[in-house]
């Protein structure tokens, strides 16, 4: 055997092998069997991405801001003849902030006076592969966070806690393509699956029955059916509704409470515990 | 035999994955973020040949799978049989170290999307829409970030292993 076929021979070998091994990982993932082993690598990992995503905003702010002199007299001529603007703008403003301060009081209620605890959390990073919408936040098994709990910003659902190291979270939204939450409608109390249509799709919820009537603008809450939600969890508001009195069921497109672009901090649901529910359909 | 080149794949990797998850995200370029440990796996498999591509593709895979919502596994896959497949045609192409990179980043980025894609789809997930919406300057972005990646790792073999020189 020449040098050359026996190069060729580990070329073909090599990949037989890693190809086995990526196999092999999918299987022992899906199966849960590489958690405690993934967490070793990953805890050290998230500390450092929790480090660096402080910093990345510090940074972003710098490379936004005026890269050379002559472009920062630009913006100090262009922010002069602003000022003017701005000062009338400003009284709109203060009236404004007497609104943003009454609602922060609200929401400050809300949680002082909660059904659930919540653990607050920063975003330090998002998915890896841009077609899955999940973020990655500072709290983990540690601090109690454990799989499955709800995820919520300030203004409404955001998802669900997928896995956990000591350290961190994954928390697939529920604007991922794989997302599915029990959902209701606030006005025509009708119910139904809301599905998130990944990246660059929107929330639906299929299949609801002709017999309701949906309007644009009604509130969408979750169910509470399946047990993996706790109820009333503001999720967003009907922005289109595909009803067709040929088809036996009607489709409402969703648009989201939270804005999943700007995530900073998220509220876990700490103190609900998802129900199991699975084994009902396997009595036989 | 493992290559020595592995040893050095694992921390760059490492490094480029926490670069990828935690920084990158805030600066999308056309509404899209490139993949770093993919385009060094990939410059890489063009520098050093098939074999050397694979380990590297797969070790990036690798890191990224483990920030990721989907399967693990995936990205190890696609990654490394997209470059393994792009280092194999580049080995009957000319050598050219400008244009032929440049192609080959296109190819692999979109063969690495295809497979990636089916990958997902026999879990249940659909990401065609993101596809049809983010591939085109995605792979515009990468045929453009793989010449100044591709030629740093070009000056770092040349330091690491020298070509030899008969006197």
């Amino acid at each position: 055997m020449d040098l050359n076929e026996a190069q060729k021979r580990i070329r073909w070998v090599t990949l037989t092998v890693l190809v086995v091994l990526a196999l092999l990982i999918t299987i022992l993932d899906r199966t849960g069997n590489l958690d405690t082993a993934f967490n070793v690598i990953r805890n050290p990992m998230s500390a450092v991405m929790g480090w660096t995503s402080v910093r990345t905003t510090a940074l972003a702010g710098v490379i936004e801001g005026p890269r050379d002199l002559e472009t920062a007299r630009d913006e100090i001529s262009s922010l002069r003849q602003q000022i003017d603007t701005l000062e009338r703008e400003n009284e709109e403003l203060r009236e404004i902030e007497g609104e943003y301060q009454l609602l922060l009081d609200l929401f400050n209620r809300a949680r002082q006076a909660p059904e659930f605890q919540r653990l607050t959390a920063s975003v330090i990073g998002l998915d890896s592969n841009q077609s899955i919408r999940s973020i990655v936040i500072d709290k983990g098994a540690a601090d109690g966070v454990r799989v499955g709990m709800p995820v919520e910003s300030a203004r409404g659902l955001v998802g669900q806690v997928f896995r956990t190291t000591q350290n961190s979270s994954q928390i697939v939204l529920i604007s991922d393509s794989s997302s599915a939450v029990p959902a209701r409608l606030g006005g025509s109390r009708a119910t139904g699956i809301l599905r998130g249509g990944g990246v660059g799709g929107s929330l639906t919820i299929d299949w609801i029955d002709l017999k309701h009537q949906i309007d644009v603008g009604e509130v969408v809450l979750t169910s509470g059916l399946g047990g993996r939600f706790p109820q009333d969890l503001v999720i967003g508001r009907v922005i289109e509704v595909d009803r067709r009195e040929a088809e036996l069921f009607q489709r409402a497109v969703v648009q989201s409470a939270a804005d999943f672009d700007s995530l900073e901090v998220v509220f876990v649901i700490t103190d609900f515990d998802p129900v199991d529910i699975e084994i009902f359909s396997q009595i036989e | 035999m493992i290559p020595p080149s592995t040893y050095l794949a694992l921390p760059i990797m490492v490094i480029l994955t926490i670069i990828q998850t935690a920084i990158l995200p805030h600066f999308p370029i056309f509404g899209v973020v490139p993949s770093l440990p993919f385009l060094v796996a990939l410059s890489w498999a063009l520098l050093r040949g098939a074999n050397e591509g694979a380990i590297w593709g797969f070790i990036a895979g690798f890191f990224m799978d483990l920030f990721t919502a989907a399967p693990a596994g995936g990205l190890a896959l696609t990654y490394m049989a997209a470059v393994f497949s792009v280092a194999m045609i580049n080995e009957v192409l000319p050598a050219n170290r400008l244009v032929i990179p440049m192609i080959l980043a296109a190819a692999a980025t979109i063969l690495q999307w295809i497979l990636y894609a089916i990958y997902l789809g026999l879990f249940g997930y659909n990401v065609f829409q993101m596809i049809s919406t983010s591939l085109l300057p995605l792979v515009v972005l990468q045929t453009i970030l793989i010449l100044p990646i591709y030629w740093l790792f070009y000056v770092i073999q040349r330091i690491l292993w020298p070509r030899p020189v008969e006197i």
